[in-house]
């Protein structure tokens, strides 16, 4: 039975992780089980979004970090021996999906980007690797298979009005010794740059700090959010880390880019490679951002959006 | 006084790698580097070791290609370094590095505290640490960007997509890093020299003794196209006003 397993720790990715489930599980002729943190109906918008059946994880106690929750899960597919698990590329689904591969002794194929089954009921994946200059692909030798999914790669399954399946809840999980003391939200004065339509990002090319207000004023002519490269956020502080777009930071989606003094790093363009369009203005006709460019101005910055605001205003 | 642990991994610099024809890599000219996050990690146990005293041990998996990374990761602090080499630690994945380096630490290094980086910069699976701490039995604080110790116990400070979580968890624990945690110290002439004296303890895979199956296969491995086709303008009046129209074109900005 126990065929697919997915888990994410936000239920709208557990909502994206049902649509690629319910195909795997569909091309096996198997069953699609999901964990989610909740009560019934909880489960219940699981089940007519897909799943066969839903475990219940229990609330936790106060101070008690979701990890906790990484035992209990071990457990429960230790003892169902599923074929594939897949779990949500949160920062916190990375690290769970780690330990409880680590606990299952299985292999673990860490942010996927496509993953399908072959002729012999396998699954086959691909990870970027170097920094995204390489495709990898991949598949797993012991049971069971698992891998974790970016968030957005796929669209939230939509409920069905007939769908049948069971509910079990399970034990709460025992405490770990480790406690959360304090949870402090996201640094103020940033938008969400992963749903954004429309992305400025300032580079390292920007010289001065205050010179930001011109990249600001493009993305407010645009509609956009302002973003970064890792320069600009870890090295001169500029922007909060949550601006940063690349590997080991953001990776965005937007219908369209504007890269802004950025000189496309393989680190920073991995981040942007499924933007619909983009655009880049560099002085260096040789910076590798304009191979990853859809249109590029070649010139100075400093001249090039002024003008380019005011010829988008017009 | 804790005994600190940094592991490391010695990588292929992603700068030197180029795209040969049919869609392969050329990795023959690549330069190696100490990988990126690992540079935090060690720096993190040196500011701690700063702190509190104690010791830093630097440790690495791999093939004797690693052998100037032993040096390099010396030159940034740890007073000593363990080796575990083998031709065949070439191209590890996460679930052998974190079982040999589980059985190394635990047979042969006394320790309160183990920090890895977040991930590897070569194959950023961001599996090692989280598995490592799980074959050890021992809690686990991944993406950590701030750490102290306090009454034997860890306190720091994690990112979460929510934000950030302030955790404390007792020693021995293990942490991984985010860059943002430190400026790693780039080492200068007289800690290379200090760092050709430090001792290096090396373990074979002989002295091991034990077999370290993989369980991902790789099936295939080649460049990843993020290449355009760009259009390119140059910045004169008409150049910009054909950008714009070009962005126009798309449909995207909304124009009301």
């Amino acid at each position: 039975m126990a065929g697919v397993w997915i888990y994410a720790d936000r239920n709208e990715q557990g909502m994206e992780l049902l649509t690629v489930g319910r195909g795997l599980a569909n091309q096996l002729g198997k069953t699609l089980t999901a964990l989610v943190a909740g009560d019934d109906s909880t489960a219940q918008g699981f089940i007519s979004r897909g799943a066969d059946e839903v475990l219940l994880l229990p609330s936790l106690g106060e101070g008690q970090p979701l990890q906790d929750y990484i035992p209990l899960i071990a457990n429960e597919a230790s003892k169902a021996d599923p074929d594939i698990f897949l779990i949500a590329a949160s920062l916190r689904g990375k690290e769970m999906a780690a330990r409880i591969a680590a606990r299952l002794d299985t292999g673990l194929c860490s942010e996927c980007t496509a993953i399908n089954i072959d002729d012999k009921g396998k699954l086959q994946m691909e990870r970027l690797m170097y920094g995204g200059a390489a495709v990898q692909k991949v598949s797993i030798s012991s049971r069971p298979q698992m891998a974790t999914i970016p968030p957005r790669s796929y669209e939230a399954a939509e409920p069905q009005s007939d769908r049948q399946g069971q509910v079990k809840s399970l034990d709460p999980p025992e405490a770990s010794g480790i406690q959360v003391i304090e949870r402090k939200g996201q640094e103020a004065g940033s938008g969400d740059i992963t749903a954004a339509r429309v992305i400025v990002c300032a580079g390292r090319g920007i010289e001065k700090q205050e010179d930001l207000a011109m990249v600001r004023e493009l993305a407010d002519t645009l509609g956009a959010e302002i973003a970064c490269t890792r320069p600009i956020s870890e090295e001169k502080h500029w922007m909060t880390e949550e601006s940063c777009i690349g590997l080991s930071a953001k990776e965005v989606k937007p219908a369209l880019y504007i890269g802004v003094g950025v000189s496309g790093q393989i680190q920073h363009v991995v981040g942007i490679r499924e933007a619909g369009v983009i655009c880049a203005i560099n002085s260096d006709e040789n910076a590798p951002i304009f191979e990853a460019a859809d249109y590029g101005i070649i010139g100075d910055l400093y001249k090039v959006v002024p003008a380019l605001i005011a010829a988008l205003k017009k | 006084m804790p005994n600190i642990v940094c592991c490391f991994k010695w990588v292929v610099d992603e700068a030197y790698i180029k795209p040969s024809s049919a869609g392969k890599i050329d990795l023959e000219w690549a330069e190696h580097k100490l990988s990126d996050y690992d540079r935090n990690a060690i720096e993190a146990g040196v500011q701690l070791q700063e702190e509190y005293g104690g010791t830093v041990t630097a440790v690495t998996v791999a093939s004797s290609e690693a052998t100037k990374g032993i040096k390099d990761a010396l030159s940034r602090g740890p007073e000593k370094a363990f080796f575990i080499n083998d031709e065949q630690f070439e191209n590890l994945e996460p679930v052998q590095t974190s079982a040999i380096l589980a059985q190394v630490i635990s047979q042969q290094i006394d320790y309160d505290l183990i920090i890895c980086g977040e991930g590897s910069s070569d194959m950023y699976s961001q599996q090692v640490g989280p598995r490592l701490a799980e074959k050890l039995g021992i809690p686990c604080i991944a993406l950590v960007k701030k750490l102290e110790i306090k009454d034997n116990r860890l306190i720091a400070e994690r990112k979460t997509d929510e934000g950030i979580e302030v955790v404390s968890a007792p020693l021995p624990a293990l942490v991984t890093v985010l860059p943002d945690i430190n400026n790693p110290r780039v080492p200068g002439l007289k800690d290379t020299l200090a760092a050709s004296k430090k001792p290096v303890v090396d373990v074979s895979l002989e002295d091991l003794a034990a077999e370290y199956p993989a369980l991902m296969v790789l099936e295939d491995m080649r460049a990843a196209s993020l290449v355009r086709n760009c259009t390119r303008f140059g910045s004169g009046p008409e150049d910009i006003q054909a950008f714009v129209e070009a962005v126009n074109k798309t449909g995207i900005i909304d124009r009301g």
